[in-house]
């Protein structure tokens, strides 16, 4: 029965993670899992000191839990599933040990929590780093989605035959596209790391680390289900034994309420059926209290603060005001982006182009894992505006297609010498060919036409950065500058207050002929054709 | 009739049509211009044969809807591919190298869905490397080799549908600028040779039997990504000859505020000058037609 709901709840899981793709419907929470994350959503709202719509849905987990008990975890947790199942399947014949430091192991989630919550205060979002469901989630980004997508293609090429020989003709030129990213290796041997702890207890990770399950922990004992032990016990241990949380103290017959998640593992292996669940209204018990020590309690709150003082007051901060970054666009501005964003990957994963990767050190260690657009490696389409849609903490608002054309995500500068056009007069045209706003121009420059960048007309999409056929650097480049971030508001109407204008209209290109692919008999060359109309700045 | 004479000569099934055209010129919507087309030069079964596999080349490059003008018209396309299909094709596959993403390309011009429901025909975007092949160019003088999507060189029967476009590096992009979409590597076009003679180049490898141009509307200004000036021309142009339609298609509107002729036309100029076809419009013989 559990395992079921534990394996519908990963498919659930895995699915809305598919679901989140550029096509995705304003309507659907494909980020359901994460809102729900009460700590991810306490997290996103101390850190921002705002309050966050979508994490209040952390409440209806929360509220869950006083009702129930600690179930989440046995239940619908997508990593505790996933433990189990890799638990199952990489370590069954291994004996488990018991723990002899168990009891003061178990404290390290709370002291884990308090950091985090600290760490949140000081204005550092941390609790990425150890929240199960972002955990996962960027697990699936930057590694088993790529690695799906890689084997699916291989079997893709190795059936070509076939489906050409039977006359599939689209099956057998189906590609899927592969994504790619920055810090795969990183992101699977930390999660490596969290599965290899099961060899030393079952649910290590669970029982020790999990601020989450610390989180939820505290709230568990006023669920109203609670183990009870009748008289049958004739202490035989095996519920003791089998207990995937170390839920059973010496006494079989006592429960750690905070740690018990309601698997119902003891009812069954119990052989005198002495084991029940029922409803009781009853909190505590010797066994459910929290025995941080006065000195753990004060470690973990200055440990916590110690990181936000180390990771917050450095010279990145500073310099978030001057970032080189290209954000998503619909991101708030920097500051609060960092402290918003909770790193679950959910954007990087969605977004059509690829473009979006997590950065490593680019803004410190405030901005692990945080997404930046890498636009030389491909450009943001202005179809898709699936980043904001699937941001469980808005840290990428979400907006309409046509707010999200406006969210200029910086300009493009052309390096001059660079350019084939500029340095080698070679007749190239590709900047300006998939522009999708014409903000590439050519115009005449002593005899021969140059390109030049509109920047008001320029929403930073990167196309041109990505398609300039210069090796290396490419010879336009997108640079923050004039990057439109607003905590709220229209960013169409902030893009016409600034008078910029991005829309599919003829551009001013001037076309000179002899330098084009039309041949003009000499003699019949135009030559006020090459003047500008009228210079700028002048009415007419 | 000199000029007609030796369009003959080239053509032995030409010579059995009853009506000798080297150009049909036909207007009105996009399917009766298309069908009327095909018809005045003697319908498409001089092309199709039974059981041929047949390419269609549209350009659908960019993810734009039709009316920008940088992709070819999706209902032009449909009745080429639906008449393919009724002269006993096999299979006709529409094909690209598309510059934006595929999915977005083939949903948004319209293409995919125009010909969702022709029996035996295929909508697909190359943009992968594997699917590509390499072949040598003999007659190249700037280009040695090319690699040009594998179908291309199995099939019967490859059909250029262009859509007429201005461009900021050739003037125009008609039927022989199209053939860019068949291959992998269009930056050293670019980047390393020059563009108007590495295009004559693929043309004397990539020889469409058979080339339409949908100048239903033409995107005069800003190709050929657009956006730019749509005119709504209504023209359909079609015939054997790449040079010569393309030719023609350069003096059915101004481009740049300009009227220019074939010969102008660098990368047309030099496809004449090594023997890919006509240039001269009097040298032509052209059935007119407007429905």
């Amino acid at each position: 029965m559990r395992t079921i709901v534990q394996a519908l709840s990963l498919l659930l899981f895995s699915l809305l993670f598919l679901f989140a793709t550029y096509k995705l419907p304003d309507w659907f929470p494909a980020d359901i899992y994460l809102r729900l994350d009460p700590l991810l959503g306490l997290n996103a709202i101390f850190a921002s000191r705002e309050i966050i719509g979508r994490s209040l849905w952390g409440l209806v987990t929360i509220g869950a839990t006083l009702m129930i008990g600690r179930f989440f975890c046995a239940y619908v947790c997508p990593m505790g599933v996933s433990i189990d199942f890799l638990d199952l399947l990489l370590f069954k014949r291994k004996k488990q040990k018991s723990l002899t430091i168990e009891s003061s192991l178990r404290k390290t989630k709370y002291f884990l929590l308090i950091v985090f919550i600290m760490a949140a205060i000081t204005g550092l979002s941390l609790a990425f780093l150890m929240d199960p469901i972002a955990l996962l989630t960027r697990f699936y980004t930057f590694f088993l989605y790529p690695l799906a997508i890689t084997l699916i293609n291989l079997f893709l090429d190795l059936m070509r035959p076939l489906f050409k020989g039977l006359g599939w003709v689209s099956l057998s030129h189906l590609h899927i596209f592969q994504p790619v990213f920055y810090m795969s290796a990183i992101t699977l041997l930390i999660f490596g790391g969290m599965i290899a702890l099961n060899l030393i207890a079952p649910r290590f990770w669970c029982r020790y680390l999990c601020p989450l399950g610390a989180m939820l922990s505290l709230i568990s004992p006023l669920g109203i289900f609670k183990r009870k032990v009748s008289e049958e016990c004739n202490e035989c241990m095996k519920c003791q034994k089998n207990c995937p949380m170390g839920a059973i103290p010496e006494d079989p017959t006592k429960t750690r309420l905070r740690e018990c998640f309601q698997c119902r593992t003891c009812v069954n292996v119990c052989p005198q059926n002495a084991i029940t669940f029922p409803a009781s209204l009853s909190i505590g018990g010797e066994y459910s209290k929290i025995d941080l020590s006065r000195r753990g309690f004060i470690y973990s709150v200055a440990g916590g603060l110690g990181v936000g003082f180390l990771a917050t007051q450095t010279p990145f901060t500073p310099l978030q005001g001057k970032h080189n970054l290209i954000r998503p666009p619909g991101a708030v501005p920097e500051t609060e982006f960092l402290r918003t964003c909770i790193r679950c990957g959910e954007c990087m994963k969605s977004c059509l182009t690829n473009t979006l990767q997590p950065c490593l050190w680019e803004s410190g260690f405030s901005g692990l894992w945080t997404p930046k657009m890498d636009l030389r490696l491909a450009p943001c389409d202005q179809n898709c505006n699936v980043c904001g849609k699937v941001c469980p903490t808005q840290a990428i608002r979400s907006v309409s297609l046509e707010e999200k054309n406006h969210a200029k995500v910086g300009t493009a500068i052309l390096l001059k010498e660079k350019c084939l056009v500029w340095a080698q007069n070679k007749i190239c045209l590709i900047c300006d060919e998939i522009c999708p706003y014409n903000a590439i121009v050519f115009r005449p420059v002593e005899g021969f036409r140059r390109p030049f960048v509109i920047a008001s007309k320029c929403n930073g999409c990167g196309f041109c950065e990505q398609r300039c056929p210069v090796l290396g650097e490419s010879a336009i480049v997108v640079v923050p500058d004039g990057e439109i971030r607003l905590k709220e508001g229209s960013y169409v109407t902030e893009a016409k207050k600034l008078q910029l204008e991005f829309k599919a209209d003829p551009g001013d290109d001037k076309f000179i002929l002899e330098e084009s692919g039309f041949k003009v008999e000499s003699g019949k060359k135009e030559e006020k054709n090459l003047q500008p109309q009228k210079p700028k700045g002048f009415l007419q | 009739m000199a000029g007609a004479t030796l369009a003959l000569s080239g053509n032995s099934t030409f010579l059995q049509a009853k009506e000798e055209y080297d150009l049909a010129v036909t207007s009105g919507d996009p399917v009766v211009a298309t069908k009327k087309a095909l018809e005045a030069l003697g319908g498409i079964s001089r092309f199709v044969k039974k059981g041929h596999r047949v390419v269609l080349k549209p350009n659908m490059s960019f993810a734009r809807t039709p009316e920008f003008g940088a992709t070819t018209h999706p209902m032009v396309v449909a009745t080429v591919a639906e008449a393919c299909n009724q002269a006993g094709a096999r299979q006709v596959l529409i094909l690209d190298h598309t510059l934006h993403r595929a999915e977005l390309c083939l949903e948004r011009s319209g293409i995919r869905e125009a010909c969702k429901n022709i029996s035996g025909a295929h909508v697909q975007a190359f943009q992968e490397r594997k699917f590509f092949k390499e072949i040598k160019i003999p007659q190249g003088k700037v280009l040695d080799r090319v690699e040009v999507i594998q179908e291309v060189l199995e099939c019967d029967l490859l059909i250029n549908i262009p859509v007429a476009k201005s461009h900021s590096a050739t003037g125009v992009s008609l039927g022989i600028k199209g053939l860019m979409g068949l291959i992998w590597d269009r930056g050293i076009f670019h980047s390393r040779v020059n563009i108007n003679q590495a295009l004559a180049d693929l043309a004397t490898v990539i020889k469409p039997q058979l080339t339409i141009l949908d100048a239903t509307r033409a995107l005069t200004t800003g190709g050929p990504g657009g956006p730019g000036e749509v005119k709504k021309l209504d023209l359909v142009i079609a015939g054997a000859d790449p040079v010569a339609v393309d030719s023609y298609g350069v003096t059915i509107t101004p481009w740049y505020g300009r009227s220019f002729k074939g010969r102008q036309v660098e990368h047309l100029l030099i496809a004449h000058q090594q023997g890919l076809g006509k240039i001269d419009m009097d040298q032509l013989k052209i059935h007119k037609e407007t429905t």
